[in-house]
């Protein structure tokens, strides 16, 4: 009697909360996953409208191609906020690898020459990174803080190292950053091939689904057992690596190598991962959002230069996609868990 | 206070409690951990705007939704975790937002506020100077402090939430004193606690709190030690727990000897067999958590030795323990047992990866069948494996860490509080599935506040108190009395 009860009292309670849920999830949780592609494409269609030349394919991808060195970036960055961390040093390790990458590309085509400009700034920044991963995994720094110093260590480093462009790359080095493949420039098949790659590792190793649930719960992913440390150190790694492939991509493309290239980088490539939608408390991102939040900064800013928008005026404009970007996002969280749009407002003005 | 009702989602912490509040009286509010005492006070200090019921001052009807309104009203309250600035003076922390102006306009004055402080230091007989560094006092002297707030703001009712928790002998004596300095000013005080030689030595009435009801409340002379551990443990009529068959194999699953991890427990001895629930009951604070969180690796024992299934295993990390066999369910399921923004499958499957991956590639297949079967098997109530795990509501998300960790195919399972603060669905869906697995082999250890619930389960109880088992009780001599009294008694 008593029981039977009680199991009527549970089937009710189960019908009610399963009802709930299901009316939340549909059209909240698709505008949740794919909001920012239909931003993106509003984006596009409103500048094919407004700018003359804007829509053709030749456009397109000169756009994919500006966003290649930054989208590389911001997928590495990805890796690292998904684990509720942050890396300011991107910039500088793309710096370094530049460097270094250049003194080889200068000199005549061999075998070994090759290996080493293409090679070398790939393992440097992962070096880097792995710097980086180990003073925040082992001695338990604040990775702002940590990257910060390296940010400046870094940069000291290379511009004290050779502070002097260096011009008239070979033009075998030149071919990765200014050749194309079919009608796709080589860099924006390194774009799509790291995509695809940082696709499968987040999705569906291990290691992705560790570094998810680290950004998430640090806490309760130790008490899964999860290696807290080694998962961390693998994450700046990544993000070193992506750095220093974006190194090479980048002093390619510009036949030149500077120790003062990629100065500010860091910003535009959080402010990517952030306007895809990933959280930068963790836990919350996807490769593909962070893509296309690289491509809205970037078509922003190529959609206001064909319409003769000063320069100064493009950063402004930047600077609101970020906040109301952000902002949207926000709200469409805070709907989810049953939220107000007031509640939602406030959040936002002053912080979770 | 009259017909106080305060509800979280899922459960209702208190139901329709009518409360008196006397001037000059210190009256002592009692109860298991999770009957509500904290959460009533907390409505009445402003700490909830959504509660239902009355709340009269002086005979005047008035509605306290935010801390500042009940500041204004009169009322302060003591939290368990004290809310001082560490690295403002004593006074600065006390008239913090009311500082005194300086002639000089924006500035403020100090020395008129440290006067001030100092006055009501003075007062109550609190030996701290107020130029000091709030962060520089002990934690005693800063409950000092917080109460000399309260008092500086002529409060009419002043509520402290366990104050003696982590004090010593004599700092609990210097507490004392000067509660009753303050009770003499004509300040109602409500002390909660569940020491029961503090509430006599210092209480004038007592209200017992369960389940987020009031029991009854005397003078505390009505009162004898032995009607109140009764009054505060009994069991609750609408609770159910399951019992199946279980086997009473004696093949030891934990065995776990004189382990110790200074200052939390010392010495602490016992097993766990196939087929068995063990209950580990005491006091929070008393060393239950602690040791629980070392046998699974949470933190690392100092000495003592712990074998699985007969083999002595070396434990210094989650990872050692999983490796062992042994899941731990934790008590707050936000804190160590969720991650809230990933969806329920991937939680689910969270501690079971390296079984369901090669190298490196988890196997999608396996990983769904296993996701699907946890929810099925708890009954888990959700729209989809892909919803975020937050949005379910508190039973639900228990079912999850649940699941999570039998997924894991443990033959220890350890259940921290597993039906806290979850509605009375949930619960018994949660016990009956203790029972079963219990029915089937699984060797359980059950930590629990709740005395009805720990004797309803359990097959054998250990009482720890202050870091040591004190007692042990086969089921046939389950009594909530002397259960209780091995857990409280002599505590101070």
């Amino acid at each position: 009697m008593a029981k039977s009860d009680l199991e009527s009292r549970t089937a009710w309670m189960g019908a009610r909360d399963g009802g709930a849920e299901v009316r939340q999830s549909n059209l909240t949780e698709a505008l949740r996953d794919y909001g920012i592609y239909v931003v993106l494409a509003l984006l596009v269609i409103g500048f094919s409208i407004v700018a003359p030349g804007f829509a053709s394919v030749t456009n397109f991808i000169l756009i994919l191609l500006q966003v290649s060195v930054m989208g590389i970036l911001s997928i590495g960055m990805l890796f690292v906020i998904l684990s509720r961390g942050i890396d300011l040093s991107v910039g500088s390790i793309l710096a370094i690898a530049g460097i270094f990458s250049g003194l080889i590309a200068r000199q005549d085509l061999t075998v070994a020459n090759a290996a080493l400009a293409f090679g070398l700034p790939i393992l440097i920044g992962l070096f880097c990174g792995l710097f980086n991963g180990s003073l925040i995994a082992w001695f338990r720094l604040p990775p702002l803080i940590v990257t910060l110093g390296t940010m400046y260590a870094f940069r000291g480093f290379i511009v004290w190292y050779h502070v002097n462009p260096i011009y008239q790359l070979q033009s075998w080095y030149r071919v990765l950053g200014q050749e194309k493949i079919g009608p796709v420039p080589i860099p924006v098949i390194i774009l799509l091939a790291v995509t695809a790659l940082a696709s499968l590792v987040l999705n569906r190793t291990r290691f992705g689904r560790y570094v998810y649930a680290i950004g998430g719960n640090e806490d309760a992913a130790r008490a899964s057992g999860i290696n807290v440390k080694l998962v961390k150190l693998g994450v700046y790694a990544i993000s070193g690596f992506y750095c220093g492939l974006a190194g090479l991509v980048f002093t390619s493309r510009l036949g030149a190598a500077q120790s003062i290239s990629g100065m500010g980088f860091e910003l535009v490539a959080i402010a990517s991962v952030v306007v895809g939608g990933a959280s930068l408390f963790g836990g919350r991102g996807s490769v593909g959002s962070t893509l296309v939040g690289a491509l809205i900064m970037q078509v922003v800013q190529s959609g206001l230069v064909m319409l003769d928008v000063p320069s100064p005026i493009q950063q402004t404009t930047l600077g609101f996609i970020i906040i109301v970007a952000v902002g949207v996002d926000m709200y469409v969280q805070n709907r989810r868990s049953g939220g107000t749009l007031a509640g939602s407002i406030r959040d936002f003005l002053f912080g979770q | 206070m009259a017909q106080i009702f305060k509800r979280f989602v899922g459960t209702v912490a208190v139901r329709g409690v009518d409360l008196e509040l006397a001037g000059g009286d210190i009256h002592a509010l009692v109860g298991e951990n999770g009957a509500g005492k904290s959460t009533l006070m907390r409505v009445l200090a402003g700490g909830y705007a959504d509660y239902s019921g009355d709340i009269f001052i002086d005979g005047a009807l008035v509605r306290v939704g935010t801390p500042r309104r009940a500041r204004e009203l009169g009322i302060a309250m003591v939290h368990q975790e004290l809310s001082l600035v560490p690295e403002l003076t004593v006074a600065e922390n006390m008239f913090l937002g009311r500082e005194a102006p300086s002639r000089i306009p924006g500035l403020i004055d100090r020395r008129i506020v440290e006067n001030r402080a100092g006055a009501v230091l003075e007062e109550i007989e609190a030996d701290v100077s107020p130029r000091q560094r709030v962060g520089s006092l002990s934690l005693a002297k800063q409950q000092l402090v917080e109460i000399a707030k309260g008092i500086s703001m002529n409060s009419r009712v002043l509520i402290l939430d366990e104050p003696t928790s982590s004090l010593t002998k004599r700092e609990i004596d210097e507490l004392f004193r000067v509660v009753r300095t303050t009770k003499e000013k004509g300040v109602a005080v409500v002390y909660i606690s569940h020491k029961l030689p503090e509430i006599f030595a210092l209480s004038d009435r007592v209200t017992v709190m369960r389940d987020g009801q009031k029991l009854s409340s005397r003078p505390v002379a009505d009162w004898s030690e032995g009607d109140l551990v009764r009054e505060m443990v009994g069991k609750s009529l609408t609770e159910f727990f399951p019992r199946g068959q279980r086997s009473s194999e004696q093949t030891p699953v934990l065995e776990v000897r004189s382990l110790s991890q200074v200052p939390h427990f010392a010495a602490v001895s016992f097993s766990v067999h196939r087929g068995e629930v063990v209950g580990i009951y005491g006091l929070v604070g008393s060393g239950r958590t602690r040791l629980a969180k070392a046998v699974f690796g949470l933190s690392g024992a100092d000495s003592g030795e712990i074998r699985v299934n007969g083999e002595v295993r070396t434990i210094g990390a989650p990872a050692d323990g999983i490796e062992a066999g042994i899941a731990f369910v934790p008590e707050d399921r936000r804190v160590l047992g969720l991650v809230p923004v990933l969806d329920v499958g991937k939680n689910l499957t969270l501690a079971r990866l390296k079984a369901l991956s090669g190298r490196a590639f988890i196997d999608g297949s396996r990983e769904h069948q296993l996701i699907r079967k946890n929810v099925r098997d708890l009954n888990i109530r959700t729209a989809s494996i892909r919803t975020q795990v937050s949005a379910l509501s508190g039973g639900n998300q228990q079912k999850v860490v649940l699941g999570k960790w039998l997924s894991t195919e443990p033959s220890l399972l350890i259940l921290d509080e597993p039906t806290r603060g979850i509605d009375v669905g949930a619960k018994a869906e949660i016990r009956q599935k203790i029972d079963a697995l219990a029915a089937h082999g699984m060797a359980i250890l059950l930590i629990s506040s709740e005395l009805p619930e720990i004797m309803g389960m359990s097959d054998r109880i250990l009482v720890m108190r202050n870091g040591r088992i004190v007692a042990e009780f086969a089921r046939a001599d389950f009594t909530e009395e002397a259960i209780g009294t091995a857990a409280i008694a002599g505590r101070h």
